[in-house]
């Protein structure tokens, strides 16, 4: 049944764009599978759902983003100004000792650069923005390892290089998250943000991947490429595929046939965020108590 | 067949209508004046009603030849129709041109291996790009134009105050450069088209590759940045932050575009591998700011485009 789905899904994402690309496209597919793991049927985002609902939903992942990045770069979350009036704890999460100016320097970067996405979501929705759900950076990290076969613990905050593995585990998901958005979105001024900020993801992406490649080829007995590429498949088990190992000949993360991004439906993003395999989540992961918003709940 | 070329390049009165908007645009946005935004806005809203998702496609597929030539002839010394990519189609058919005459003589020395796997990949996925807006758009793809990899990075040398002359096959930071000069283009591109995109599973496509192209992006931005950090007299950061300036430049605003270089925000000192505006949401950019561009401030022509670009938009 999992076999037939997946080729079901194989077929539905080929048949995207135009129709005249069908055969080629098709053939390709069925070929082209090797260096991308397998794209099943996504399953469908709940009809009905609003621009707000959306954008409510990457809110929570930015939430989620800008905590991981101002903890590890100042040793401070965000503040009570940008958390919303019934904000949840974090749990975990400290300041990462950099050994250079300049990893330093690109951590002090994507920090603001994930408040600054808070920030204008928060502003965007206005009223209707959810408050910071419940975040917890230090169980959801060791429960990832031991999924992922990692270890039994994981601390991204430990060091420089650890804390790279830590990133991986969120951009190229931000990435496929925000392109899975783009078609739900109705006003064409959300659309232009949202791919924006997907293409900011996608920046983010390839800064934190050639990093952490660039390390591995310094010190190749180093784990940490290992380790990311454990994630990777992680992601893929519980994301529905959408994942490019990580290699210095692999640094962009997409469908090998056309070098086309990813992206996942927002059950597949709950399902990685809530680490949950199968079956309803509400809540778990990096979301002890779920995300706050209407799109929140796997379908299955 | 001579006729029928002629018949296929003759304008018809939708796209006379379509240049003419994108031609006063630019006019208007060269100006700058603000005065003029409500006029340049009307001509954004006209265009938008009389343009098809098979232009848009199009006017991005003429990006992904240059992008699919420059990263391939500095891979393998061979133009990507010698590897196989079709660059036949709609429009008027045109070569590359390349130092001394030769793409085996334009290949990369590089003497470090990860740059050298990094510009593989690009090229094979700038070429995966080509493919797959060929095959979507079937019979209606244009052509491969005219491009030039020589004299357009000479004269953008010249508009950026980087030098005389500018050879992005000489060596690999040169190259890498080189790569610096399209990406966050392709990005600001991608992004732009997107609101004129119709139908869902091409927007679905295109934010893909707008992805892609960002994830270039951040691999040059991150190599170049850590070269210069590791050797700050090497001028890298300058010279891609003269780049970006001559794009902003060039595109009207003259602030649309993040170069590189530490700079201080709430947070302390950081540096700028993102190129994204103060809300860190990605520029976008019109087409016709994109022309002008990629034609370096020439009108129809110029630049990396000598005899402009193929398709409705150009």
């Amino acid at each position: 049944m999992d076999k037939f789905r997946e080729l079901v899904g194989k077929a539905h994402s080929r048949r995207s764009f135009i129709a005249g690309a069908g055969a080629i496209g098709a053939t390709s597919l069925i070929l082209g599978c090797g260096g991308s793991t397998p794209k099943p049927t996504p399953i469908p985002t709940p009809a009905g759902i609003t621009d707000a609902d959306v954008l409510n939903f990457a809110l929570n992942l930015e939430y989620l983003e800008a905590e991981f990045y101002l903890r590890a770069a100042t040793g401070q979350g965000l503040s009570a100004a940008d958390t919303g009036s019934s904000a949840g704890a974090v749990t975990g999460g400290s300041m990462v000792s950099f050994p250079t100016a300049t990893l330093q320097q690109y951590a002090f970067e994507i920090a603001q650069d994930e408040l600054n996405h808070v920030r204008f979501l928060r502003q965007a929705l206005g009223s209707a923005a959810v408050s910071r759900p419940a975040i917890d950076l230090s169980n959801s990290f060791n429960g990832l390892a031991m999924a992922a076969g990692i270890g039994s613990t994981f601390n991204p905050f430990v060091d420089s290089n650890s804390f790279l593995v830590g990133a991986f585990v969120f951009e190229d998901v931000g990435v496929t998250a925000y392109h899975g958005a783009a078609g739900l979105l109705k006003d064409k001024n959300n659309l232009g943000a949202a791919a924006g900020i997907m293409a900011v993801e996608a920046y983010h992406a390839a800064e934190i991947r050639t990093l952490i490649v660039a390390g591995s080829i310094a010190n190749p007995s180093a784990p940490y490429l290992d380790d990311a590429n454990k994630v990777s498949a992680l992601r893929a088990t519980l994301g529905g595929g959408n994942e490019t190992m990580l290699s210095a000949t692999t640094i962009v993360a997409a469908d090998s046939t056309n070098a086309i991004a990813f992206d996942r439906s927002t059950d597949q993003v709950l399902h990685i965020v809530y680490a949950a395999r199968a079956g309803v989540a509400t809540k778990g992961g990096f979301f002890p108590n779920g995300m706050n918003g209407t799109i929140k709940a796997t379908a299955a | 067949m001579e006729i029928n070329d002629k018949d296929k390049d003759m304008p018809r009165t939708e796209t006379q209508i379509v240049d003419s908007i994108i031609s006063n645009r630019r006019s208007l946005l060269r100006l700058g004046g603000s005065a003029l935004a409500g006029l340049a806005l009307a001509g954004i809203a006209k265009a938008q009603a009389t343009i098809s998702d098979t232009d848009i496609l199009n006017f991005a597929l003429n990006l992904e030849y240059l992008e699919a030539e420059y990263y391939t002839i500095a891979t393998s010394g061979m133009t990507i129709d010698q590897l196989g990519v079709g660059i036949t189609g709609t429009g008027t058919q045109g070569g590359v041109t390349i130092k001394n005459n030769s793409a085996a003589s334009a290949i990369v020395p590089f003497a470090t291996p990860a740059f050298q796997s990094y510009a593989q990949e690009t090229a094979g996925e700038e070429r995966k790009h080509v493919s797959f807006l060929r095959n979507a758009l079937g019979m209606s793809a244009v052509a491969q134009p005219a491009v030039d990899l020589v004299n357009s990075f000479n004269g953008l040398a010249v508009a950026a105050g980087i030098g005389g002359s500018f050879d992005p096959f000489a060596n690999e930071i040169n190259f890498l450069l080189g790569s610096y000069v399209f990406e966050d283009v392709g990005v600001t591109a991608y992004h732009g088209a997107a609101g004129l995109i119709t139908t869902p599973a091409n927007l679905d496509a295109a934010a893909g590759i707008l992805a892609v192209e960002a994830y270039h992006a951040g691999l040059i931005r991150t190599v170049l940045y850590g070269l210069d950090a590791a050797n700050p007299s090497s001028g890298i950061n300058a010279t891609a932050t003269k780049i970006s300036q001559a794009r902003a430049a060039l595109d009207g605003t003259n602030n649309d575009d993040i170069g590189l270089g530490v700079v201080a925000n709430s947070l302390g000192s950081a540096s700028t591998v993102v190129n994204a505006d103060a809300n860190t949401i990605a520029f976008s950019r019109t087409t016709a700011q994109v022309l002008s561009i990629v034609y370096a401030g020439g009108t129809g022509s110029g630049g990396f485009f000598p005899a402009g670009l193929n398709g409705t938009i150009k």
